[in-house]
């Protein structure tokens, strides 16, 4: 009887003409999607690789320098592209793209590719992620909408109710049958984009079970949706109306849940002004040691510390310059004060994200958006990683430079000049992204969102139907 | 024949409670995204009275600072921080330069998530590298904000479209299509009578409804005549428009459920397909040079002018021999180099910077010739104009800041040069930033929504006649 239902179900949509019009034109837009991010994943990879070796040669060729003229000369951090974004740009295009990496202070990416856009921008982008999320759940909706109500137009309810059948082989034959068309589109594009990025093999690493893995992410969203049109289906007596009912759930999930999150987020739980922050950083830096400034009380209390440790009592007689020392211990006080700000951005990410769980239980759009996009190490997450990885970094430099300033020179002798080569030492900035494995484990509460919403999904649409 | 249709379509969308519906959906619409955009404005100004608030706190503190200086009282700051210093002032103490959000600025967010809306330039600082983007989780720029706009051009034409999808078919479909064939009037007229009195009425729902949510959040709408007519005169341009793709659809396309089918399909086109097409487009048309490889030049360029910082500063006081003159002592610090030297990166970059500039300016030009390709975007435009929220403000606004900065620093620059101090007679001397909204209202996008709308209902009423030999009944 399943398979009866399928094939019948099967041929009656290959056999409208709208259904193959929109196949058809979704396959021809997820084509164009995977063919424009391709080009530019290659782009902005041979521009990174470009900048990123630059950048190495313009700080290995300084020359002879103070190495705190070099610190303050500073170096760059260039965020990487990854495979998967040819999938799911994510944030992307609003995260900033490099970060400068000074002394004294921690700096924000800069650059988002948004800011250099038109106002059309922000409207959306053909991207797979804009298909994937948008548009293949609506093709679902106009594949499914009448699977239960033409039953009743057409007056073949009476019909099949006179065979005997068992209502639950019904329904999963007209399941499967929604299913199939749509598991082949997907599976389809996937496997293109893993083929195409698996020949992509000279810019960062592509892993298939990551791919794998989204595709998991989106056959549950997609089973999610068919499950809520076969619902709308069974409960509403006209085609038109379940249409429009379907179509509502599709906006309010799609456009209108995130959105009304997004402004529920920050108003709750805003983050401070680029200017605000800024400021309140400033405060915070008065308030400690600042290496430059050698009268300070601060400055004048590590002194006398530090005198006492090596029990000598003028600064001249310390085995390593004091400037040195000094410059390092503000600069230690400084990234400290900086970790408590970011840390504060952070805790307001979230709850924010916090935010943005609740709503999930309206719509399965966000938890299905947020998983997509931490796989492609596109996500807001895998943004804060790096600048954290960045910021690690520029702590580790700014102690190369003091250290060797404080070693190599005495007390007072700003003069010093560091050898060319110096620069060379400094490791190069590298930066992983986490591993697929400790996504899931970050992403396990969205994974369980998703979950809940498959199984009530299934539950409520076994239950009803039950009654069709 | 139009009073009986008249007063027969109030009665059905009054007993089918469409109209009691349709007034609860819009006063929720309407009343949470105007909430959301005066909250936002909200913000918007008490950071920036914040921001203005401590400049003129930390200007006192400066003042007495001079005060003490002046009297050649010792100071308890550190030394290059004391603003007798002109550049102590010009790094320490810079001005806000704010823009202030327009009246009607609740209506569209815009790109006022995404850009800063107070920057605080400062001398030594390149103006350039100033960074007008705000701090916001990229999260929600990626999903945008809930706004009038939003209401407005994505969730009002899908409300048409549940209006009036229908309209011709569900007489088909009930069969009383075949006594309205016996009464006298074309069915074209008939369709058009029946979606115009739907449009009456939404119309005047759509109008009280706004007006009724603006007023209860304490806005007078009459304050701004010009642009709430020009507002409300937007929204029922695009209004029409959906419903004359309504009448076509109805008039062409079958039964109920493939009306919606065809209609919801143009709502993807013209809403979510056409812009980001345009936008890659553009993109890829006019793409904007890499940000990284900005970032190389300039460090390569400042390297290079690092290690001729003497020649730098000598051709510069050739070039302003008025310094020299003024000026008994001729000391020259670290800052007569620096300054000098980054006038010269500033003038050396100017063409690069010039070319994102130059770019973006391309990529609006080409949105330009294809917007009306999509009502959605000339709506979007109108309304971020309105709300002062486009683009074009905010390049307006990043230009004028530019300029302040470089007014600060001309300011600054001959206390420098002369090796004058910086004393409390200068301070009301000081230049001061006010932002001028440059954009002036435009009826543009509203005059090509209701030419794209003329066109549309044309084609229904003439294309009609032609196409209709076959009978409309012998669809039924």
């Amino acid at each position: 009887m399943i398979t009866k239902t399928f094939l019948k179900e099967t041929k009656e949509l290959l056999r409208e003409g709208r259904v193959r019009i929109t196949v058809i034109i979704v396959l021809m837009l997820l084509g164009v999607a995977v063919w424009i991010s391709a080009r530019q994943y290659q782009n902005v990879n041979a521009q990174y690789a470009m900048a990123k070796t630059a950048e190495r040669a313009i700080w290995d060729n300084q020359g002879e320098k103070n190495p705190h003229s070099a610190a303050h000369y500073g170096t760059y951090a260039f965020k990487p592209k990854y495979p998967l974004s040819l999938v799911d740009q994510g944030v992307d295009k609003y995260a900033g793209t490099s970060i400068f990496l000074e002394a004294h202070k921690r700096n924000e990416a800069q650059f988002s590719a948004a800011a250099d856009q038109t106002g059309l921008a922000r409207f959306g982008d053909l991207t797979p992620d804009f298909i994937l999320l948008f548009i293949i759940p609506l093709l679902i909706i106009l594949l499914g909408y009448n699977s239960f109500t033409k039953e009743r137009e057409m007056g073949t309810l009476t019909l099949l109710k006179s065979q005997g059948i068992s209502s639950w082989k019904w329904l999963m034959g007209k399941w499967i049958a929604l299913f199939f068309p749509i598991f082949i589109i997907t599976a389809l594009m996937f496997l293109v984009a893993g083929i195409v990025l698996n020949n992509l093999n000279d810019f960062g690493v592509f892993r298939w079970d990551s791919l794998l893995m989204m595709f998991v992410v989106y056959l549950g969203y997609y089973i999610i949706f068919i499950n809520i049109v076969l619902l709308i289906s069974s409960v509403t007596k006209k085609s038109g109306i379940s249409l429009v009912v379907s179509l509502s759930i599709w906006i309010l999930a799609c456009l209108a849940a995130p959105k009304a999150a997004s402004n529920i987020a920050e108003s709750k739980h805003p983050y401070p002004t680029r200017q605000e922050f800024a400021a309140n950083v400033l405060k915070d830096k008065k308030q400690g040691l600042d290496g430059h400034n050698p009268w300070s009380k601060e400055a004048k209390l590590l002194e006398t510390q530090v005198l006492q440790e090596y029990g000598v009592d003028s600064l001249h007689q310390l085995p390593f310059n004091f400037d040195g020392y000094r410059m390092q211990k503000g600069e230690e006080h400084e990234a400290e004060v900086y970790f408590k700000h970011y840390n504060y951005l952070k805790e307001q990410f979230t709850q924010q994200s916090k935010v943005y769980r609740g709503l999930a239980a309206i719509s399965p759009y966000l938890p299905t958006r947020f998983l997509s996009m931490a796989l492609a190490h596109t996500d807001y997450a895998t943004h804060w990683d790096f600048a954290d990885a960045a910021e690690a970094y520029r702590i580790n430099a700014q102690k190369f430079l003091n250290d060797n300033f404080a070693e190599n020179s005495s007390y007072g002798e700003w003069s010093y000049r560091a050898d060319a080569e110096t620069w060379k030492e400094l490791p190069a900035f590298d930066y992983d992204p986490p591993k697929l494995e400790s996504i899931l484990d970050q992403n396990a509460s969205n994974m369980g969102i998703l979950g809940v919403w498959l199984v009530a999904s299934f539950g409520i649409l076994l239950f009803t139907t039950k009654t069709v | 024949m139009l009073s009986y249709n008249f007063k027969y379509e109030l009665k059905l969308l009054l007993r089918s409670r469409w109209i009691q519906l349709l007034s609860v959906v819009l006063l929720l619409l309407f009343g949470f995204s105007a909430f959301n955009g005066m909250e936002k404005v909200e913000k918007r100004k008490n950071d920036i009275i914040a921001a203005k608030l401590e400049v003129e706190e930390n200007d006192k503190l400066m003042l007495q600072l001079l005060d003490s200086v002046e009297r050649g009282l010792a100071v308890s700051v550190p030394r290059w921080t004391i603003p007798s210093n002109p550049m102590a002032v010009g790094n320490y103490h810079p001005r806000v330069a704010a823009m202030e959000p327009q009246p009607m600025a609740f209506i569209a967010t815009g790109q006022a998530d995404l850009f800063t809306h107070y920057v605080k330039p400062t001398v030594s600082g390149d103006d350039f590298a100033l960074n007008f983007t705000e701090m916001t989780s990229p999260v929600q720029l990626l999903f945008g904000s809930f706004d009038l706009a939003f209401v407005i051009i994505y969730l009002l034409p899908l409300l048409i479209i549940a209006f009036s999808y229908n309209v011709l078919s569900a007489e088909k479909e009930s069969g009383s299509l075949r006594l309205l064939a016996a009464q006298p009037i074309g069915i074209q007229n008939w369709v058009l009578q029946k979606l115009g009195l739907r449009f009456f009425w939404l119309a005047i729902l759509v109008i009280t409804v706004l007006t009724v949510v603006l007023v209860v959040l304490g806005i007078n709408p009459f304050s701004e005549v010009a642009i709430y007519s020009g507002l409300l005169g937007l929204v029922l341009a695009y209004m029409l428009f959906w419903f004359a793709v309504a009448f076509l659809v109805n008039l062409w396309v079958g039964s109920s459920a493939k009306n919606a089918v065809a209609m919801l399909g143009l709502w993807v086109v013209f809403v979510l397909l056409v812009p980001s097409v345009l936008n890659q487009l553009g993109n890829t048309l006019y793409p904007m040079p890499s940000r990284s490889l900005m970032i190389n030049e300039m460090r390569s360029m400042k390297a290079e002018v690092t290690e001729k910082q003497d020649e730098i500063l000598d051709n510069f006081l050739r070039d302003h021999p008025e310094y020299a003159i003024n000026d008994t002592t001729q000391q020259r610090g670290f800052y007569h180099r620096y300054m000098a030297s980054q006038k010269l990166v500033k003038e050396e970059m100017a063409p690069l910077i010039s070319s994102y500039e130059e770019q973006l300016r391309n990529q609006q030009n080409w949105i330009g010739k294809f917007k009306w390709l999509s009502p959605a975007i000339i709506a979007q435009e109108s309304l971020n104009k309105m709300a002062g929220t486009a683009t074009e403000d905010y390049e307006g606004f990043r230009k004028q800041v530019v300029g302040f900065a470089g007014k600060w620093r001309e300011h600054l620059m001959p206390f420098l040069y002369n090796n004058q101090d910086f004393s409390q007679a200068d301070y009301d001397a000081l230049p001061r930033f006010t932002y001028q909204n440059e954009t002036e209202l435009q009826f543009g996008g509203l005059g090509i929504l209701l030419a794209l709308s003329l066109v549309l209902f044309a084609t229904g009423i003439f294309g009609y006649k032609k196409l209709s030999g076959a009978g409309i009944l012998d669809q039924a």
